[in-house]
């Protein structure tokens, strides 16, 4: 289990092949940890890297409280910890009911993000997957969209399902247009899918008031500006779940890699892999998509900044490690969004696209030679 | 020099007659643009608008001042996207190529409205320049995107060139939105404008782009036998006497010039550059000199369609034209992919 897989098919459009030379064994550092009748062998180099991300994330976060229209100080934090509801009421105010549970929201949206990108570059095989570029973010934004506007009875909770379920069939469909996920068909034709979509929930703006097109089309550029509590537990749920069905399938992902006799062989159920990576992917989509709108390029970049970091490409630890990075990016680029031009705020959406692109076209720089 | 290659037509219709059948066609569309409407005017009221024009009558006031610059703005707009998508398919030998999808147009919208934002610009003076400032915005996204797209050893590749396109047009089009979400006056001045819009056109926008779309129907017409050759594949091309250099410059500079003066007038609209050429190529052969005068005609014709459909269908309101013209393009679009992967 310490080895990389070898032989993995370099053709796939690059999702291992720009890695081989960083996974290369060590042959030290490593932590051997013997355990019952297994040996779980760590090497050092990814646990370093995953724990410092970990410390950064939270630095980030610590940095990000103290931002604000309303500047605050650590003391005021250590106040509001230690002494509770003494500290004034306005810090409190602000600091719980606005920043803490933005931040959070924006930590666990970016980290959804990050693990339905990994799963769907794992199950497509191919590093140009990413939720928002195949369709299942508009398919989800349409679905939600047409339940926000027409059926506004239906509960906060039904939501992240309701556009699962418009994710999945966009999703569907692009795989039977395009027949094979593997190929770069797929992504075009997502691509295509997405743009009809777009147009779809274009026109279904246009036919509302200006009002509610406004808020609507706020809500798509995605932005975290109208974070509560109120939707926290919902995403916490959807992301729990769909997060032990990725992991508990890693190790048949990265068997998968090996070719498809071969993983038979090694008794691994290639179709079912696939199939809770698919669903879980969508249901990370919509759950992000039903709490804080339209968000891309992180599912895209993520899984490759995790490999890039952590020379690793088994799929346990691309999904941790691209789950941080995801919360890393989103609170990143809703942080500066939100302090860059005060008194005005800009959709994270917006920071992501101007951040990701450029980290995007390194991404294509690096593989130019196989694309 | 003498370039002229020739290859077969597939058209059981000779090039005249197809170009006849379509001027017809276009006319015809043409009438029915300005007849049909939230207030329908019939065939003979425009007839006596043409002759005897009486600014007192409101049917003649809505022909002349409403429907018209907008019946030519689309007419301009058409032919220039169908002319950029026609040069950007024979610059990358691929028929997937399309201002819109590589960021032409997302170019020339961050152009636009990053000269509308600058605080010295005077609205008044820039207006006439703004065309040539889309061009240059198209121009300068698009020759990074082949610049980048060309490194790495196979050249430069249908993938590789269509995800610059894409993510260049998503930088662009988020460095838009965001100049635009800080700058509340700019929005309110193009909101329209930027989702691809031919409500608003105005007789001098079209007068401002009259002068880039001249330049590039001139540069086409000169490239056009070249790219024929081009065809033939770039060594064969060079044995012939033709500088592939100078050729990709001038097709580059030609389709950012016409995808510009499209934008600065009708916004970013999609995907006319990708099904007219396409329509064109399956009609009449892959002769580019024939092929000129014909997507013009077919892309004035599917935007005056796409325009039409986009306010009757569902009156009373409007859907902009963009939305139109994807709703079209994007089933083409799949189709192609389908067909060029197969």
């Amino acid at each position: 289990m310490t080895n990389n897989l070898p032989g993995i098919p370099a053709a796939s459009l690059g999702i291992t092949s720009a890695y081989a030379s960083a996974t290369a064994p060590h042959a030290t550092g490593h932590i051997r940890i013997a355990w019952r009748n297994r040996l779980v062998v760590f090497r050092l180099r990814p646990v370093c890297v995953a724990s410092f991300l970990v410390f950064a994330l939270l630095a980030l976060a610590i940095t990000s409280l103290l931002l604000g229209s309303y500047p605050t100080r650590i003391k005021d934090i250590m106040a509001l910890i230690s002494s509770g509801h003494d500290s004034p009421a306005h810090t409190q105010a602000i600091l719980i009911s606005l920043r803490i549970p933005r931040i959070l929201l924006a930590a666990l949206c970016g980290a959804m993000l990050g693990l339905a990108g990994s799963a769907m570059q794992s199950f497509t095989r191919n590093g140009l997957a990413d939720p928002g570029l195949i369709g299942v973010r508009e398919g989800s934004i349409f679905a939600v969209l047409i339940t926000i506007l027409f059926l506004p009875a239906v509960p906060l909770f039904l939501r992240p399902v309701i556009g699962m379920t418009g994710g999945l069939a966009i999703a569907g469909l692009a795989i039977i247009i395009a027949r094979s996920v593997a190929h770069l068909r797929f992504v075009l034709v997502g691509i295509g899918l997405s743009w009809l979509l777009a147009s779809a929930i274009a026109m279904l703006l246009v036919t509302q008031d200006s009002q509610t097109a406004q808020t609507a089309l706020a809500w798509i550029a995605g932005s975290l500006s109208s974070a509560s509590w109120d939707f926290f537990p919902v995403a916490l749920f959807f992301t729990a779940i769909s997060a032990l069905a990725l992991f508990a399938t890693a190790r048949s992902a990265d068997i998968a890699l090996l070719g498809e006799k071969a993983a038979i062989g090694l008794g691994s159920n290639l179709k079912l892999t696939a199939m809770i990576q698919l669903v879980a992917a969508a249901v990370l989509s919509a759950t992000c998509v039903a709490t804080v709108g339209g968000i891309g390029f992180i599912g895209l970049i993520a899984p490759h900044l995790a490999r890039l970091s952590t020379g690793q490409s088994r799929q346990f630890s691309v999904l941790f490690n691209s789950a941080i990075w995801g919360a890393l990016l989103l609170l990143c680029a809703d942080t500066i969004g939100r302090v860059a031009f005060l008194p005005l705020q800009l959709p994270a959406g917006v920071v992501l696209a101007v951040i990701g692109v450029p980290v995007l076209l390194g991404l294509l720089w690096k593989q130019r030679h196989q694309l | 020099m003498s370039v002229s290659v020739t290859s077969a037509s597939r058209s059981a219709w000779p090039f005249p007659v197809l170009l006849l059948a379509l001027v017809a066609f276009t006319g015809i569309c043409a009438c029915l643009y300005l007849m049909l409407g939230p207030r329908t005017i019939n065939f003979a009221t425009i007839l006596n608008a043409i002759t005897s024009y009486d600014s007192g009558n409101f049917d003649h006031r809505v022909l002349v001042d409403i429907r018209l610059p907008r019946l030519l703005a689309a007419i301009i707009a058409g032919a220039n996207l169908g002319l950029s998508g026609m040069l950007l398919q024979g610059l990358l030998r691929n028929p997937l190529a399309e201002p819109h999808i590589l960021g032409l147009n997302a170019g020339a919208s961050l152009a636009v409205v990053l000269t509308l934002a600058l605080p010295t610009a005077s609205l008044a003076a820039l207006a006439p320049l703004r065309p040539f400032t889309a061009a240059l915005g198209g121009f300068v996204v698009f020759s990074i995107t082949v610049l980048f797209s060309s490194a790495g050893r196979g050249g430069l590749t249908l993938l590789k060139v269509t995800f610059c396109g894409i993510a260049f047009s998503a930088l662009a089009s988020s460095l838009t939105t965001a100049i635009l979400l800080l700058d509340e006056e700019t929005l309110q001045k193009i909101r329209l404008w930027l989702v691809g819009d031919l409500a608003g056109v105005t007789l001098h926008m079209l007068y401002a782009s009259l002068a880039p779309s001249a330049l590039a129907l001139v540069l086409a017409v000169f490239i056009a036998p070249r790219l024929n050759v081009l065809e033939l594949g770039d060594a064969v091309a060079t044995g012939l006497g033709i500088s592939i250099r100078q050729i990709r410059f001038l097709t580059i500079l030609a389709a950012a010039l016409c995808a510009g003066s499209a934008v600065s007038l009708v916004g970013p609209i999609g995907f006319v550059g990708l099904i007219v050429p396409n329509l064109v190529r399956y009609q009449n052969g892959n002769d580019y000199r024939q092929a000129v005068p014909l997507t013009l005609i077919s892309g004035a014709t599917l935007l005056i369609l796409a325009d039409l459909v986009a306010r009757m269908v569902l009156l009373p309101h409007e859907i902009p034209t963009g939305i139109a013209t994807a709703l079209i393009g994007v089933p083409v679009f799949i189709m192609m992919v389908l067909r060029t992967s197969r």
